[in-house]
């Protein structure tokens, strides 16, 4: 028998200590400039870090930001191919490695997310395609021998006097200038390609099987691993008997890390096969003794100020006010209070999480689909010991995000994985390992009192219950984007964050979208933190993902309670949101519009979340207690539209995953174990159960603005009101479920 | 040693009998336009065909396509000769991740293999074991019907000659 002692645990990461792993050569500003991550066997010109023009005719798009299915990379593309005056079609799409050039101006940081990608790049991209257009007609005047003045250019091309001229012509000399820092943009009146429909620039990629996701990359000598990791989070692996395992077919090494046990193996399925016959035995986790009745009950006893089980605090906050909230109650005519509740959700993308690592001498190189390419370089760097500079990163097309692949636990077992066994390594996890050992949107319970007169919304008192996720975001992120820190330091930051957002401040992501769209007098917004240790993330639009289903619900009650057109009580009390209030009444115009046939029924919401406003009108029927929405029509103003169609797939792709949430996403905990396991207990909407979504792109002419989060905010509230105008039945609970 | 047809190919594995045919296409033979999602049988990532059927691959051990005929979603059509709902997904700008594409569009190649005019219901009810996390399903639905009716209309102007 061959039997790991859980005293000779976690020898890596002493190892990693003892070679300097936490102390690696990360410059965190004033160093020297490190070259570009730029395929250096391309050849040709690099104005910029986003931009290769070989002699051949080629023009790479290093693209700063993660294509996750949100059209970023074409958006992207388009925004500087406008100036350079270059059919972004005509591109070759690369994406970046880590570099600070790189970093998405909304964070600092190379991060994707947050819906910040395409306002954040808009101003800046459009000025490096013009900078580089600016010089590529200076290049051929001087090549030419003519007045730069007499020259123009058309899509890719110089034009002298009716003579085209490709710009590769001009790329010899144009390298030999210096770049304009300011040159002038286009006027917005001539744009060629953003505002225009055309198709995505890696649909064909996507419909041919093509696209290389982490998954499908591969490098010599590569073998794959699987890992066994404990049921319940946090529990620590005490023992568990190789012997058998490591004879079975295939399998080359069997190695502890520090998230449990990994085999290795020349395939996948034989990795796999014996990773299923460890029985490996776990140490008790303190959330082991909490179920998700226990996470609801605790919540319900502190919303009302009793007794939450052993050993779990709770950290009461007070968040944005203003007026006076019980003078505003005390003269209203009428006072609507309700409670509403959101679970626990897993982001559950196609892809399950993977990476790809190789280690050579002193340097390394990963493959990973990732939303952050930094972050993963960090992980790699702490837990081997090279040093960052000497660690490239190859981001992939990622199959699915919404949050997820921010954090990179897989990065940082892969590593160790390779470590342990210097062998090359591809770690898969399985969808069940995706569905259980992920983090996940946290559970919400929100209570809103509502005070109205005179057909205002004059007081609203919000209170939200749950856990919050930036201590557990920082913890994760922190070690790959600052490896300088160690994880000591990593621990007491987290903590001291957990501390201060349940005791001074309350998380932002925890209250936004509670109460900031409608122009109440008088405001109180309380937060309540109780965290049983379930790790939490971001998850497709954040706190907004459960605040919009609480916030629209209540402003239904109201309308109800006042006897009011749902639409015209959200005009009269959205006059300081003008571009929301202009949704609502576009939206609204149109559902007046609607003939609803017999039997289904009409549910308005609206929601401003990443900048952007929504209005959505669902269209229900309900019978025999199944709920079934037909259409859905959504109102946006994302500003400019830079390609209106990927707005139009963004809104329905939000609509869909946001109908999941509303009709089925329920991630329970049985002795703190995940219970769901795959599709069939956690189960998505399918093709026959999904809506028609018509989508308005109402344009205001601000600069561009987030789309791959907001479509989804309004989605649940919307159906819910629907549904409380087909039954009588008020639902606060999502998902959304008729009592019988 | 199993032995079967790959894209047209013949083609001989000795991976275990009972090994996934998804893992032996994507790895062994290095197509890695099939995707794992599930494992299951329960997402269609993985759909390829089996004599003509669309078939879940993660959980057909590769001993049962013995002597069989495969088709992958290399096999139907590539970046230079698109299949036509290939050209319809790009026309119609389907994908958004594009994980689960590679399924979606052999179940739909299945689909038209034996009702080349499908009604919108028809689409659903076959495609209904397809997921897409990205919600993609109005698209996938349109670029389907948009290939139905073009073979539809062939049909009727062979029938009615101009
Ligand atoms: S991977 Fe085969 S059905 Fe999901
Ligand atoms: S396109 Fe992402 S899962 Fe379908």
């Amino acid at each position: 028998m061959n039997t790991v002692n859980v005293s000779r645990r976690r020898f890596l990461r002493a190892s990693a200590l003892a070679g300097g792993g936490l102390v690696v050569g990360f410059s965190l500003s004033g160093c020297a400039r490190a070259p570009l991550p730029i395929d250096p066997d391309a050849g040709g010109w690099v104005p910029n870090a986003f931009l290769q023009l070989t002699g051949d005719g080629h023009v790479r798009f290093y693209c700063p930001r993660d294509e996750m299915g949100q059209g970023v990379s074409t958006g992207l593309a388009t925004i500087i191919a406008e100036e350079l005056d270059l059919d972004p079609a005509r591109f070759d799409i690369v994406f970046a490695g880590v570099h600070e050039d790189y970093d998405n101006p909304a964070m600092g940081m190379q991060v994707t997310g947050g819906s910040t990608s395409i306002k954040a790049h808009y101003a800046p991209l459009r000025q490096v395609g013009a900078n580089t257009r600016a010089l590529l007609l200076e290049a051929a005047a001087l090549d030419l021998g003519v007045p730069a003045a007499g020259l123009r250019t058309d899509d890719g091309h110089v034009v002298h006097d009716g003579a085209r001229h490709p710009y590769a012509r001009f790329v010899a000399t144009a390298a030999r200038l210096t770049a304009p820092q300011a040159a002038p943009l286009k006027d917005p009146a001539d744009f060629r390609w953003i505002g225009a429909d055309f198709p995505r620039l890696d649909a064909t990629a996507k419909a041919t099987g093509t696209a290389e996701f982490g998954i499908d990359v591969e490098v010599p000598g590569m073998h794959y691993a699987a890992v066994r990791r404990p049921p319940v989070a946090g529990a620590r692996l005490k023992s568990v008997d190789t012997g058998a395992v490591r004879d079975m077919p295939g399998v080359t090494d069997v190695v502890e890390i520090g998230s449990g046990v990994a085999v290795v193996a020349e395939r996948y399925w034989q990795a796999r096969k014996a990773a299923d016959a460890l029985q490996p035995v776990w140490h008790d986790a303190p959330l082991a003794r909490v179920d998700s009745a226990t996470v609801r009950r605790d919540y319900e006893q502190a919303l009302a100020g009793g007794a939450v089980s052993d050993g779990v605090d709770v950290g009461r906050v007070s968040g944005p006010s203003r007026g006076d909230v019980d003078a505003g109650m005390a003269t209203a005519e009428t006072v609507v209070e309700a409670t509403y509740w959101a679970p626990h959700l897993a982001h559950a993308p196609l892809e399950p999480m993977n990476a790809v690592l190789r280690i050579g001498d002193g340097e390394a190189e990963l493959w990973t689909g990732t939303q952050s390419v930094s972050g993963a370089r960090g992980l790699v760097a702490r837990a081997s010991g090279i040093d960052a500079e000497r660690i490239r990163v190859h981001n992939t097309y990622l199959g699915g995000a919404f949050g997820r692949r921010g954090t990179l636990t897989h990065v940082t077992e892969v590593t160790e994985i390779a470590l342990a066994t210097g062998k090359p390594i591809k770690l898969l996890w399985s969808r069940e390992d995706d569905m259980r050992h992920g983090l996940y949107r946290p559970a919400s319970l929100m209570t809103i009192r509502a005070g109205a007169a005179g057909g205002r919304i004059t007081a609203w008192d919000a209170r939200r219950v749950g856990g919050n996720i930036t201590p557990d975001t920082i913890e994760n992120a922190l070690p790959g984007l600052f490896p300088a820190i160690g994880d000591r330091g990593v621990r007491w930051i987290a903590g001291a964050a957990d501390y201060a957002m349940a005791n001074w401040f309350a998380d932002g992501s925890s209250i936004e979208g509670l109460f900031e769209d409608y122009d109440f007098e008088h405001l109180n917004v309380a937060h309540v933190t109780v965290d049983h240790g379930l790790p939490l993330t971001f998850w497709r639009s954040v706190g907004h993902s459960y605040s919009a289903f609480a916030k629209e619900s209540m402003i239904d009650e109201i309308a109800v309670a006042l006897d009011a057109d749902p639409v015209e009580l959200r005009l009269a009390n959205t006059r300081n949101s003008p571009r929301l209030h202009n949704v609502i009444r576009i939206a609204g115009e149109r559902m007046a519009a609607m003939q609803p046939a017999p039997g289904r029924h009409l549910g308005f919401a609206a929601h401003h979340s990443f900048a952007t406003d929504v209005a959505e009108i669902a269209e229900v029927s309900v019978t025999d207690g199944r709920i079934r929405v037909h259409r859905v029509t959504c109102v946006v103003d994302c500003g400019v539209a830079v390609n209106p169609d990927i707005v139009r797939a963004q809104m329905e792709g939000g609509v869909i995953f946001g109908l999941t949430a509303a009709l089925y996403g329920n991630l329970q905990l049985d002795g703190g174990a995940i219970r769901e396991s795959n599709f069939h207990d956690y189960p998505l909407l399918r093709m026959d159960e999904s809506p028609e979504v018509e989508v308005i792109i109402v344009d205001s002419g601000t600069e561009p603005t987030g789309v791959g989060e907001p479509g989804l905010p309004p989605i649940a509230p919307a159906v819910a009101n629907a549904v409380f105008r087909a039954t009588g039945q008020r639902l606060r609970t999502l998902p959304l479920t008729l009592e019988a | 040693m199993v032995r079967f047809v790959l894209n047209g190919t013949p083609v001989e594995t000795d991976d275990a009998p009972d090994t996934p045919l998804l893992w032996v296409v994507r790895d062994t033979f290095g197509l890695k336009g099939s995707k794992y999602g599930c494992g299951a049988g329960l997402c269609g990532a993985c759909t390829m065909h089996v004599d003509g059927a669309a078939t879940r691959t993660c959980v057909l051990p590769v001993s049962a396509v013995a002597g069989r005929s495969v088709t992958t979603i290399e096999g139907i059509g590539t970046p230079d000769a698109l299949h036509p709902l290939q050209a319809a997904w790009v026309e119609h700008s389907v994908p958004q991740c594009g994980y689960c594409q590679s399924g979606q569009i052999m179940t739909a190649a299945a689909l038209l293999e034996r009702n080349p005019n499908p009604t919108a219901t028809e689409v659903e009810s076959a495609m209904a074991g397809n997921l897409c996390r990205c919600g993609c399903y109005p698209r996938i639905k349109a670029a389907i019907l948009a290939v139905g009716a073009l073979a539809h209309d062939a049909t009727r102007s062979e029938e009615t000659p101009a």
